[in-house]
């Protein structure tokens, strides 16, 4: 296992899924930020005026994160923004349940209106609930083995303390 | 198992600058495209709030309320069921046609309207009101809904009805 997530494929794999993912969910909302700031309203975890201003700046960082997570560039930080993101979805998700509040559609990747159900995607995958949140922790795991692991081919040696970078003692 | 092969990440170094960077472009990027590309929209307040709406707080809706305003439930009709402003009608958005038929009457003889929904994020009362407007009735949309009108104190009729 520990060979595993060391494995330099299953960073690129890892990347390639988490910024594709991310850099997909974030264009629908670049193109309506209005659409997106109704839904951010619906969440009800601030108020108008912070809803507008997360509603135009954090599909843009989704997007800027995703594309240096598939670039392979700056992969550490970029992989650490999107754990960063991934954990205020959570803790904001756990909020709406909580507060018993019903949101048909999260805006995680889509800012259509919900009309008539439709039979697929079903509607539990589109609402804040426990599909949210498993799917997030999921993303949440492979975000924090990019910010944590550091890749290494098989039978390479372990990397020395020190040999990548200032703070090589962190952790 | 050994330290050194357990701690993963032991070497790990992040880069704050870069970290910081990579928010601080997002955002700059976002605010940027909300201003220059046309698709954005005004950041000082609510969305959902268009011209020609007028909104009214809930101190002034209370004393509207006292003076016979007509108030007007636009959440859908089980939610008018359980919980309501004393007084109001079920006008629900997605069955407007035919609640608006059954209020007419009384809409005809208010001496002023009021239309509320579930919060600050629900849309329903706003496009009530359009509405409304659009038959000739002047209607009120009740600033943050139910959860203000609540918060101030104000009376909830919660008996149930069918």
């Amino acid at each position: 296992m520990s060979g595993l997530l060391r494995h330099p494929r299953a960073h690129l794999l890892l990347r390639l899924v988490l910024g594709g993912f991310f850099v997909f969910a974030s264009l629908d909302k670049i193109a309506s930020p209005a659409a997106f700031a109704k839904i951010v309203y619906q969440w009800q975890v601030i108020g108008p005026v912070p809803s507008n201003l997360v509603a135009v700046t954090l599909p843009w960082i989704e997007l800027v994160a995703g594309l240096l997570l598939i670039a392979g560039v700056w992969k550490r930080e970029s992989a650490l923004v999107v754990a960063l993101m991934l954990v205020v979805f959570i803790v904001a998700a756990g909020s709406v349940m909580a507060r018993g509040i019903d949101v048909e559609n999260c805006g995680c990747v889509s800012v259509a209106k919900g009309g008539p159900p439709a039979a697929w995607p079903p509607a539990w995958t589109k609402g804040v609930g426990w599909f949210l949140v498993s799917r997030n922790l999921v993303l949440l795991a492979a975000s924090l083995v990019l910010v944590l692991v550091t890749p290494a081919w098989p039978g390479s040696p372990a990397p020395t303390p020190g040999a990548n970078g200032p703070r090589s003692d962190a952790g | 198992m050994h330290w050194d092969r357990a701690c993963y990440f032991r070497d790990m170094a992040v880069h704050w600058k870069r970290f910081i960077l990579i928010l601080v472009t997002g955002a700059a990027a976002g605010l940027a495209w909300n201003g220059a590309s046309g698709r954005g929209f005004a950041l000082g307040r609510s969305v959902l709030v268009q011209a020609g709406d007028e909104l009214v707080e809930v101190a002034d809706a209370g004393a509207l309320l006292k003076r016979g305003a007509l108030f007007l439930d636009a959440r859908p009709r089980d939610f008018w069921r359980m919980s309501r402003i004393p007084g109001s009608l079920p006008l629900p958005e997605e069955e407007f046609d035919r609640a608006f038929a059954e209020a007419e009457p009384q809409l005809r003889r208010a001496s002023g309207i009021v239309v509320y929904c579930s919060g600050f994020g629900c849309e329903a009362s706003h496009i009530v009101a359009r509405k409304l407007r659009e038959r000739g009735f002047i209607a009120a949309i009740l600033n943050e809904g139910l959860p203000a009108w609540q918060d101030a104190g104000l009376p909830v009729d919660t008996e149930p009805r069918s």
